[in-house]
Order: structure tokens, then C-alpha cells, then sequence
């Protein structure tokens, strides 16, 4: 976890490459660059917008969905494939 | 197993191995933390032994709770109902937040497989320092805000009181009939499917990164990478 200390002057940036599965809908903007320091709470809240919905079913491969607080760095760092971060999403509601 | 046919959910003997699994990686990249423990059912008179049979518990858990976002949550929800918490008349509630924040709450969890929805399910319990239990408007508090936020949209399907299946008390669960469904959006990524085979030790591991997060519970990463094995 001592990855997001190493590079202190300059912030590095993270690639987000977002994915629907399921029922979810196809967003216009499937890519976007999110500092590495933000915590996955931003990843989140940006498809909750997008999606106009409260609650959304969000994974990385791995079978993993990471906890919001969780530094996208981190992810990018154990998850990342190709320079990217690859998030899944989907609307079904988890506890429904 | 076989990927394609797979419909997320797993047998007992499975759950079993899986849960035993979990425990592992738990105490290895979590040696901060209680451990989880495997509990042997208890024997039934006349039925033959099944070592399988059993459930996963983790007990006296304080929650770690705080983050301004929980606040905003927990004052939000601080109208529904005084609980049995002394109200103090001097205390003008119009103006500030009267809240039992630095109470002590501690929590038991018990990860119990549904032979009904074939999934495992999370049962809780909470209780203060005194050792009253808790009821669900003040386990309300103790959740992270996203969870406090499903929970009010979502009451009668998310957390009921129901029986424990093993020991016959009221405990609190998570509702488990859309587990299936989600576990086969996380399980079944491209690699699973190209080589076809489900890894179900890690069943609970995954099970348990979306929901540790209900109750403020992180699943760490290096459990997931598979820099532990």
C-alpha cells in the first residue's frame, strides 16, 4: 500500500474504463482520468449521476468490489490491466 | 466447474470449503483483526455426523463508525425513535444533535449457508457495553451512510429479524435472494469463462467484498490478488 506515497510532488492519474453488464445501460463516456489519491467513492458517486440511480452494483475483474474508501490507486495498482482500471457496473439492486 | 452452467450459488460441501478458505486468507492479510471461526453444528441425536455442517462467526466486532458522511447519516436517522436511550429534558434536541455517538456497540457476525437459496447468508447481532442488545434503529447509526441510505429505501428487504438456524434466537441477515444473481456478475468475468471454471474456494471472499461493505466491513485487497494462496 506504499504505492500512492511514492510519487508525492506530482498526483498520478488514473485511467477508468467503465463497462456495463447486465441490464445497465451503455454510458456516453465510458473513459475518464481520476487522480489516484481519490478514493473509489468517486468512481461510485460519478455513476450514480450517470445512471440516475441511488444504488449501483459496481466490480473490478478479480471478482472483487472494492470498498468505497478504497484509494483508486491501490486498485489500479493490484487491478489494473493495460494502463487501465477496468470498473463493471450494473443496476440490478443487490438486495432486492 | 463448469463456467457457463454455473448459476452462482454453491452446495453445502462447497460453502464449507469456501468458508474454510476464507478464514485462511482473513488471518493471514487481516492478523490486526478477530479471526473468523469455523463452528461445527451441533450434533443432532439419531442423524448421522455431517463434518461439513456448520457456520463461520466473528464476535464482540467493535465497529469503527466515524467519516463526516456517517454523521450526516446517522443525525439524519437520529429522528426515528429514541430507542431506550435516556432522554436528557435539559438538552434543547431543536438545535443540537443528540447522539449516543462514543457508545460502545459491539457486534457478533455469523456467515451461515441457506440450503433454501443455496447462497450464504450474514446473521448479526449487536449490543452495548452493557450488554443489551441492540435494536435495528440503532444498528441503523452504526452502518456506513451508503448502507443506511439502501436500508431506508429498501426496509423489509434488506434487513430482517429472523431465527438463527442454528441457534434458535432473533438474530438480524441480510437478505440473501439476490446473491445468486449478483455472485454471477462477479464471478463470471472473461477469465472465468475462458477457462471455464468457477473458483469457488474464493466464493466468500468475493461474497464478502460487497457485503462487508453493508456493515463497514473491508474485504483487504491482498486477499484478492492472489499474493496469498
Amino acid at each position: 500500500m506504499a504505492s500512492a506515497a511514492e510519487s508525492p510532488s506530482s498526483v498520478r492519474k488514473v485511467i477508468v474504463q467503465l463497462r456495463a453488464t447486465a441490464d445497465a445501460p451503455i454510458l456516453k463516456q465510458n473513459k475518464f482520468k481520476i487522480p489516484g489519491t481519490d478514493k473509489f467513492a468517486k468512481v461510485i458517486d460519478f455513476l450514480r449521476r450517470q445512471l440516475h440511480r441511488e444504488t449501483v452494483f459496481v466490480y473490478i475483474n478479480s471478482a472483487f468490489s472494492p470498498n468505497p474508501d478504497e484509494l483508486v490507486i491501490d486498485l489500479f495498482n493490484n487491478f489494473g490491466v493495460d494502463g487501465k482500471l477496468l470498473v463493471n457496473y450494473a443496476c440490478s439492486m443487490a438486495w432486492g | 466447474m463448469d463456467a457457463s452452467s454455473w448459476d452462482g450459488t454453491l452446495s453445502l460441501n462447497e460453502f464449507s470449503l469456501a468458508a474454510r478458505s476464507f478464514a485462511e486468507k482473513w488471518k493471514i492479510s487481516n492478523s490486526a483483526s478477530p479471526p473468523w471461526l469455523w463452528v461445527n453444528a451441533p450434533k443432532l441425536p439419531f442423524v448421522a455426523s455431517q463434518q461439513v455442517d456448520g457456520f463461520l462467526s466473528m464476535e464482540n466486532i467493535c465497529l469503527l463508525r466515524p467519516s463526516e458522511e456517517n454523521d450526516a447519516a446517522a443525525s439524519r436517522l437520529e429522528e426515528e425513535g429514541p430507542g431506550f436511550s435516556k432522554k436528557e429534558d435539559a438538552i434543547d434536541d431543536a438545535t443540537l444533535v443528540h447522539s449516543n455517538h462514543h457508545e460502545v456497540h459491539y457486534y457478533d457476525f455469523h456467515i451461515v449457508y441457506s440450503a433454501s437459496y443455496r447462497v450464504p447468508v450474514l446473521y448479526f447481532r449487536g449490543y452495548d457495553s452493557e450488554g443489551l442488545p441492540l435494536q435495528l434503529n440503532e444498528i441503523e447509526k452504526d452502518l456506513p451512510a451508503c448502507s443506511a441510505k439502501v436500508l431506508l429505501e429498501s426496509k423489509w428487504t434488506f434487513i430482517t429479524q429472523e431465527e438463527h438456524p442454528y441457534l434458535n434466537r432473533p438474530w438480524y441477515k441480510l437478505h440473501p435472494c439476490g446473491t445468486s444473481e449478483w455472485m454471477k456478475l462477479l464471478f463470471l468475468d472473461e477469465a472465468a469463462l475462458a477457462e471455464n471454471r468457477v473458483a469457488i474456494e474464493l466464493y466468500l471472499v468475493s461474497w464478502f467484498s460487497v457485503v462487508g461493505q453493508v456493515i463497514g466491513l473491508r474485504v483487504p485487497i491482498e486477499m484478492v490478488n492472489g499474493r496469498i494462496n
